[in-house]
């Protein structure tokens, strides 16, 4: 089986340049995570600066928070390469697609890879929200490199963990239904919003292999300037290879058309 | 890229499709058997349901085939498939292209789609051949019916395929519309020399734009051949007339040849083998001082199908025609 360049290119651009056309798809996609940051963030505005830094070992929660809603939010991101997936299907544009040499395998990396790239749209718009609230970044740009690598890997594993999932589907409510059942235990059992130092055993336990958990800890040992675990980039790696391959199998099979 | 094709561009060997199973199961395609020459346009002509969208999707790859064999441009649809997919060209029913780009992006997209160096020239000829050069700049959602039609025929002949399907491309157009299509079809046929595979219920259409035509009906093809061919298989010709006065009906079926004699008062039907024999005959024994009015209808493509399936491509059709089309466009946009 060879690499089809030619149709990875044309689908890839596609998606890519739908979204800049698209300002609606835009907005969706960074207003959710910017509200955590401005809602959930300020929740402990006025704790005292001590407080703060004993439970998070920061003066500024959203200095905390911030590597991790970026991180939460690439499930929704999956929900998004999904839910246009369906669009696609309903819009007969796969026919289109599909009655021409190309695969399905090929539709499927296109997807993950066109919806996991829009989704990164939102790291600069957070990053200078959270400058706008007053939190300061110290970064090298490997440093910076490594983050916004670290949220592409991520979200290419949710985007094919998602598409694989609803390879059969044609309903535009299965993304949110299987959203439904992903997000919360995900989100919740992750070092994404609190830490996991206060969690009973059994989340520990989760929050350990859950990839939220490696690439929000990872993105906040940047921005906090704590140390470095840099294999929590290689366990993403493997996360997003697994998912990758476990989802172009799938849609390969079973991809419908309409 | 494709060279000539020669003898037959599609073959269908006893070919059957069917959904769902046990109580529910529908054989959409019911053993269906056909041979389409290269270089024809060929139509599919059957009423709502008859499996004419079926047969193109199956053909295309888009469904699984679950019975029989079938070969497009020399190559296995089953085990073939990405071969044959570099070789058609696909027009919907419903015109199916991306709003957000456009014209010229369209075509850009569907020449990496079909992996194609050097299309430019050639996209930009189709352009001009469709006559939609000076706006292909504009996104498409500012085209109209018509522009869009072409242009999806324009993504369907990029690569130069060698056969194209077109699942009725008059569907849901205006009369106008529908004209300018029946030429682009004749048109792209003569210019490109692609063989088309069309379908459609508007008997008129198959009779104008096709060299061949096979009607189907609940997954079956019940007759094929050209428009002539079938057309001899209705052996009768009708005669109107309309008389000053009423007329002796046993006269009229004394006539050698008479087949059936209807009158509705001065009004006449009357079904004859041929009518060339039948008129002079018919002048020999009535008054021609008599004789009102007299028309004659030649077999057509409506008697062949009433002939074949026993029913009329009937005047209900229209109807369901445009709740389907409202259908489909109601889906669309949700
Ligand atoms: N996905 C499907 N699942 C189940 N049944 C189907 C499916 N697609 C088509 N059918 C059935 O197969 C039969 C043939 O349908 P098809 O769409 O081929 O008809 P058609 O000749 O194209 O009709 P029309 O003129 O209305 O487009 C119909 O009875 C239809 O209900
Ligand atoms: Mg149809």
């Amino acid at each position: 089986m060879r690499p089809q360049w030619s149709p990875l290119w044309g689908l890839y651009w596609r998606e890519i340049v739908r979204t800049f056309r698209n300002p609606f798809v835009l907005l969706i996609t960074v207003v959710q995570p910017f509200m955590w940051l401005a809602f959930f963030g300020s929740s402990f505005s006025e704790a005292p600066a001590s407080t703060l830094e004993g439970i998070f070992g920061a003066s500024n929660y959203i200095q905390f928070l911030l590597p991790g809603v970026l991180s939460t939010s690439m499930l929704t991101v999956g929900m998004f390469g999904s839910m246009s997936t369906i669009q696609d299907k309903r819009f007969g544009f796969m026919k289109r697609i599909l009655i021409t040499p190309t695969s399905k395998g090929t539709v499927f990396l296109t997807k993950a890879l066109g919806s996991a790239s829009r989704g990164l749209v939102q790291f600069p718009v957070m990053v200078a929200a959270a400058l706008v609230f007053g939190v300061p970044f110290h970064l090298s740009p490997l440093q910076w490199a490594a983050w916004v690598g670290a949220l592409m890997l991520l979200a290419i594993g949710f985007c094919s963990l998602f598409l694989a999932i609803t390879a059969r589907a044609t309903d535009w409510q299965t993304p949110g239904v299987v959203s439904n059942f992903i997000t919360m235990p995900l989100m919740f059992s992750s070092a994404a919003l609190f830490g996991a130092k206060y969690f009973p055993p059994w989340m520990v336990a989760i929050s350990d292999v859950n990839p939220i958990t490696f690439s929000a800890l990872l993105g906040r040992s940047f921005v906090l300037g704590t140390t470095t675990h840099w294999v929590y980039l290689g366990y993403l790696a493997i996360f997003a290879g697994l998912m990758l391959a476990i989802g172009f199998v799938v849609s390969s099979r079973w991809l419908r058309v309409e | 890229m494709n060279g000539p094709l020669n003898g037959s561009a599609i073959v269908v060997k006893d070919l059957s499709k069917h959904y769902g199973s046990g109580a529910r199961l529908v054989r959409a395609l019911d053993h269906v058997t056909l041979t389409i020459p290269s270089g024809t346009v060929f139509g599919l002509l059957g009423p709502n349901g008859a499996g004419k969208t079926t047969l193109i999707k199956v053909l295309t790859g888009i469904s699984e085939i679950t019975d029989g064999d079938a070969t497009v441009a020399g190559f296995d649809v089953r085990r073939q498939s990405m071969d044959v997919r570099a070789r058609i060209g696909w027009v919907a029913a419903e015109v199916i292209l991306d709003d957000d780009f456009s014209a010229r992006e369209n075509l850009w997209f569907q020449a990496k789609l079909q992996s194609l160096k050097g299309w430019e020239s050639r996209a930009e000829d189709l352009l001009k051949f469709f006559s939609l050069a000076d706006r292909a700049d504009e996104k498409v959602n500012q085209f109209s019916t018509g522009m869009r039609k072409k242009l999806e025929i324009a993504l369907a002949l990029l690569h130069q395929p060698l056969v194209i399907f077109m699942d009725e491309p008059t569907i849901g157009l205006d009369v106008s519309t529908r004209r300018m299509l029946w030429d682009i079809v004749t048109g792209v046929h003569k210019e490109f020399g692609v063989t088309v595979l069309l379908t459609t219920h508007y008997i008129e259409e198959a009779d104008a734009l096709c060299d061949r035509i096979a009607i189907i009906d609940q997954g079956r093809i019940l007759a094929e051949g050209t428009p002539s061919e079938l057309k001899s298989r209705v052996r009768a010709d009708i005669v109107q007339l309309e008389t000053v006065e009423p007329l002796d009906a046993a006269r009229l079926s004394r006539i050698p040849g008479v087949q059936e004699v209807r009158a509705q008062g001065n009004d006449w039907t009357v079904r004859v083998a041929t009518a060339d024999d039948f008129l002079p005959r018919l002048f020999a024994s009535v008054r021609t001082d008599q004789i009102r009015r007299i028309s004659v209808e030649k077999p057509s493509l409506e008697t062949v199908f009433l002939e074949v399936t026993g029913r009329r491509l009937g005047q209900d059709e229209p109807i369901r025609d445009v709740r389907r089309f409202y259908a489909q466009m109601q889906r669309a946009r949700r």
